[in-house]
Order: C-alpha cells, then sequence, then structure tokens
C-alpha cells in the first residue's frame, strides 16, 4: 500500500515553517479564546499541525491549562493507541495515558532540547511511562501475553500495514512508515513490537511463541531493509 | 575494531542499538565506543530519532472521557501546589502586625496592598489571599483534599479556607441525593447575631447563595446539580443572622473560599 504521495513533505522549507511557526504563535497568545478557534480548524497541513504542537507545548512550559486541553485533542486518540499497544490492558493505558499527560504538564519545557518532531517526543513520554508500567506489571506477564496472542493472530494473519494519520504525521514518521510498508508483514510486526515494547528476541520468541531463530531472522531482515529505504531519505 | 571502516556494519548495529534487540556485553561494547567516537554516536542517534516514529505508527484509539477529567483534576492539584509555593516565597511580604484588632477581611487586604507595593509577586499574592492558602497548613489541604477524593461517590469536593490558610470548612457535593454536606474543621464560629452563609460564585454573573449554615459542626443544604456544575468557587460570607436574599450578594466579609474539584468517579 502506497499512501498519496503528495509534495507538501518534501517541499516543506525550513522558512516556511518557521513563518509560519511564528504566525501560529502570534494568533495564539493574542489571547485565550483563539486557542480553539485555530486548532479546530481543520484544514491542517504536516507542517502546521506541528507547529500547533509546538506553540501548545510552549504555553504549557507556562503552565496554561488550555493548551493542556488542546494538546489532548490533538494528539490523545493517537497516545492512547500507543498506551494500548505497549501495556495491552485498557485500564493499564488510561494510567499510561493519564501520567504522560501529567508529565507532560510538568516538563512540556525541555521539548525545546530535544530537537525531535512533537510527536515524537511525546510518543517517547508515553512509551516510557508505558514501559515502567510494563515492569511494575511483571508479575502479570502470562495474563499480558493472553492478549498479546489475541491481537497477534490478527496483525499477523492480516496484509495491511499499520493505519496511519497521514495528515499529523510528522515528515521522519512519514517517511518510516513509507519504508515499513515495504516490508514482509510478519517483519513489520515483529520490529514494531520489539520497539514498543522494548522486547529482546527471546522475550519476542517467547510471547509469540515462534522460535528464536525465527524471530531473529524477521528482525534482521527488517531492520535490513528499512537500514537500505531509511537511508534514501536521509 | 574500528567501526568507522565498517559503515554497514556500524549501521547495523546502530539500527540494533537503538531498536533494543541489541543486548547484553554487545550492547555495552557499542555504547563504549559511541562515547569515544562521535561517528558511533551519531549513528545511533540517528536510529533511534528513526525508530522512536514506531510510536507514531500504531493504531489509534478513543479513550475513554474520564481519563481527560482525571488529568485535569492532576493538574489543578499541581497548580495548588504551586501557588502554596509561591505562597512560601512571598511570606515575608506579609505584615506580621497587622492582625492585632482587624478582621480576617481586613488582613486580607491588607497583604493584598503589600503584595502589590512588592511588585513582581502581585498576581500570585492575589490567588494567594483568594485560596488563603500560606505556610505549613498548605499540605493540611492538600492532604484533605487527597483524602476527600479517595472517598467513594462524592462528586463534587472544596475545600474552604480562610485567610491564613487554615482549612475551615469542607464542603462535599452529592448530586445522585442532592445533598451538600458542609463540615466544619475549623475553630471558627460566628457571633450570636451572625449567620454564615454558602455562595456558589459561578464564572458569570453574581454570586449566588446556596443556603445559610446552622451552628452545627456537621451541616447539610439542599442543592440542585445545576446550583454547583461549572462553578469554580465557592465562598463563605459572614451575614446578619438568617442570612441575606441570594440577589443582593453577599454583604459582609468573604471568610472562607476555596476551588470547587469535581471528582470522577
Amino acid at each position: 500500500m502506497f499512501l498519496p504521495s503528495s509534495p507538501r513533505r518534501i517541499s516543506a522549507s525550513s522558512s516556511s515553517f518557521h513563518s509560519k511557526h511564528r504566525h501560529a504563535g502570534r494568533v495564539l497568545r493574542s489571547a485565550n479564546p483563539p486557542v480553539r478557534s485555530f486548532y479546530d480548524n481543520a484544514a491542517m497541513t504536516t507542517e502546521n499541525h506541528d507547529a500547533l504542537l509546538i506553540v501548545l507545548l510552549e504555553r504549557i512550559a507556562h503552565q496554561d491549562e488550555a493548551a493542556l486541553k488542546a494538546l489532548y485533542d490533538q494528539c490523545a486518540g493517537k497516545l492512547y493507541g500507543l498506551a494500548l499497544r505497549i501495556v495491552t490492558q485498557r485500564e493499564w493505558a488510561e494510567d499510561v495515558l493519564q501520567e504522560a499527560f501529567l508529565t507532560i504538564w510538568r516538563s512540556a519545557g525541555d521539548y525545546r532540547a530535544s530537537l525531535s518532531p512533537p510527536m515524537a517526543w511525546l510518543g517517547l513520554v508515553v512509551r516510557s511511562r508505558g514501559l515502567d508500567m510494563r515492569r511494575r506489571r511483571a508479575a502479570d506477564r502470562a495474563h499480558l501475553t493472553q492478549e498479546l496472542d489475541d491481537t497477534l493472530s490478527d496483525t499477523l494473519e492480516g496484509d495491511a500495514p499499520n493505519p496511519m494519520d497521514t495528515v499529523q504525521a510528522s515528515e521522519q514518521a512519514w517517511a518510516l512508515h513509507q519504508c515499513m510498508g515495504q516490508l514482509d508483514n510478519k517483519q513489520r510486526e515483529v520490529v514494531s513490537l520489539a520497539y514498543v515494547r522494548d522486547l529482546s528476541h527471546s522475550e519476542l520468541a517467547q510471547q509469540l511463541q515462534l522460535p528464536l531463530g525465527t524471530v531473529k531472522t524477521w528482525i534482521r531482515r527488517g531492520l535490513d531493509q528499512l537500514r537500505v529505504c531509511m537511508a534514501r531519505f536521509a | 575494531m574500528n567501526l568507522m571502516q565498517h559503515p554497514e556494519l556500524l549501521d547495523r548495529l546502530a539500527s540494533n542499538y537503538a531498536l533494543g534487540t541489541l543486548r547484553g556485553g554487545a550492547r555495552r561494547r557499542f555504547e563504549a565506543l559511541a562515547r569515544e567516537q562521535a561517528p558511533v554516536r551519531a549513528a545511533a542517534l540517528i536510529w533511534q530519532s528513526r525508530l522512536s516514529s514506531l510510536n507514531e505508527l500504531q493504531p489509534q484509539a478513543i479513550p475513554p472521557t474520564a481519563v481527560w477529567t482525571r488529568i485535569d483534576n492532576l493538574v489543578q492539584g499541581d497548580k495548588a501546589q504551586a501557588v502554596m509555593q509561591a505562597a512560601r516565597q512571598t511570606a515575608p511580604v506579609t505584615p506580621s502586625k497587622a492582625e492585632s484588632g482587624v478582621g480576617g477581611w481586613l488582613r486580607s487586604i491588607a497583604l493584598w496592598r503589600s503584595a502589590t507595593a512588592a511588585g513582581a509577586l502581585a498576581t500570585v499574592a492575589a490567588v494567594v489571599v483568594g485560596l488563603g492558602l500560606r505556610q505549613e497548613l498548605g499540605s493540611e489541604i492538600a492532604r484533605l483534599q487527597t483524602q476527600l477524593q479517595a472517598t467513594p461517590q462524592i462528586e463534587y469536593v472544596a475545600v474552604l479556607s480562610d485567610d491564613k490558610a487554615a482549612a475551615s470548612m469542607l464542603v462535599t457535593f452529592d448530586p445522585k441525593s442532592k445533598k451538600l454536606t458542609l463540615q466544619r474543621v475549623g475553630a471558627y464560629q460566628e457571633a450570636g447575631d451572625r449567620s454564615l452563609q454558602l455562595w456558589a460564585l459561578p464564572p458569570a454573573g453574581g454570586p449566588k447563595s446556596l443556603g445559610v449554615l446552622g451552628t452545627d459542626k456537621l451541616l447539610r443544604l439542599t442543592a440542585g446539580e445545576s446550583d454547583v456544575r461549572e462553578v469554580p468557587t465557592l465562598a463563605i460570607s459572614l451575614e446578619p443572622k438568617g442570612g441575606v436574599p441570594s440577589e443582593t450578594g453577599p454583604t459582609g466579609p468573604v471568610l472562607f473560599k476555596g476551588a470547587l474539584i469535581q471528582k470522577m468517579l
């Protein structure tokens, strides 16, 4: 599957990004209500979606609750989806999302230093909280494996790459999405799981009930293909 | 071995490192190399950054609405804590002799004025006066608030405090039974010819009376949820015996005030 190849991403020059960012900042800082009118504007390209998230993070760093709510409205679906994928249990994922947003509230000021696209940073916050949760629940491992098998029987059978909100993806995510789309479904799934759940070869083999050699091969081939593909985007 | 002479191996190790599948001794050796050699470090960072986008490629799901409410409540708690810390910093500005012979209302005005004169923390001071938070009593409020939130089946909670940050009144509201429960926790006792009156301070419009308090430690008032919902603040004023009509608004000093927090079940 290929995404509609729109020129918007590749042509994103840093100067146009900057002017939009500043513009967004001015609009948002003028008063409280414009936060809503601005983010309610549905037709939003990648660059100004990123710019919006960056402005929101800046405002959250200054303890602006309206900005936190706006960020939540923008990203909760994606971040909750990620949390669910990491911890697999709904209530745990809810706790992870809650902890993640509290972390964002307290340390949005750290975002600037990360030099990452905003969604990448937010994703790392959620993943880190999610992995903490997995470690805390390590005793319930059997339970985790059970749910894991259910979801995997679907994903390993299926043939479509992961769905993606192409409008809001960062450039980097879009490139990775393209490259992941070229992988064999099983390779894509083990690479994805290894990362989001921070699993070793043997943990993956155990949880997927696959021979260790098979897991190693899938990961190696998956990563080799990713390396070749991602080099084109470098 | 010099990894720089084997770019493909370096790339492979870096991608495995970032994915997390490079483990044990191999991982430690790679980390040691990365600390020594900038190109190794750069390769690792590039792959960490690339693979971090895997977080964005997961299927989306809609979280239950309760999650936001929980986050919002925690954020309010955080803000209250920040206000307390600011209050500790403003404390030296507070005129310590102002108490003598002056009522609580005037005292808070004095605090307001001196804080304004001091300049920098005026806004914070206003909030401090409003919430009545100060010094060590702040943590007591936080404790009570946590405790209240842990109690089941109470959907709205407020801790009303005086200008010295003493928690003076706990208010809970159960929308099912339409009961407002007020519990006096401070030592305050109004004079015999006076009554305390509870007000909702909605975001728009003037204060709305929720009822007049008797002299018991534990008091119950009836109120509709519409009277309480969306109300950010509750306040208690000192009024002539029997209270005043809602339309006139409070006529006496506001003694206790506090934010109303919606609690999720």
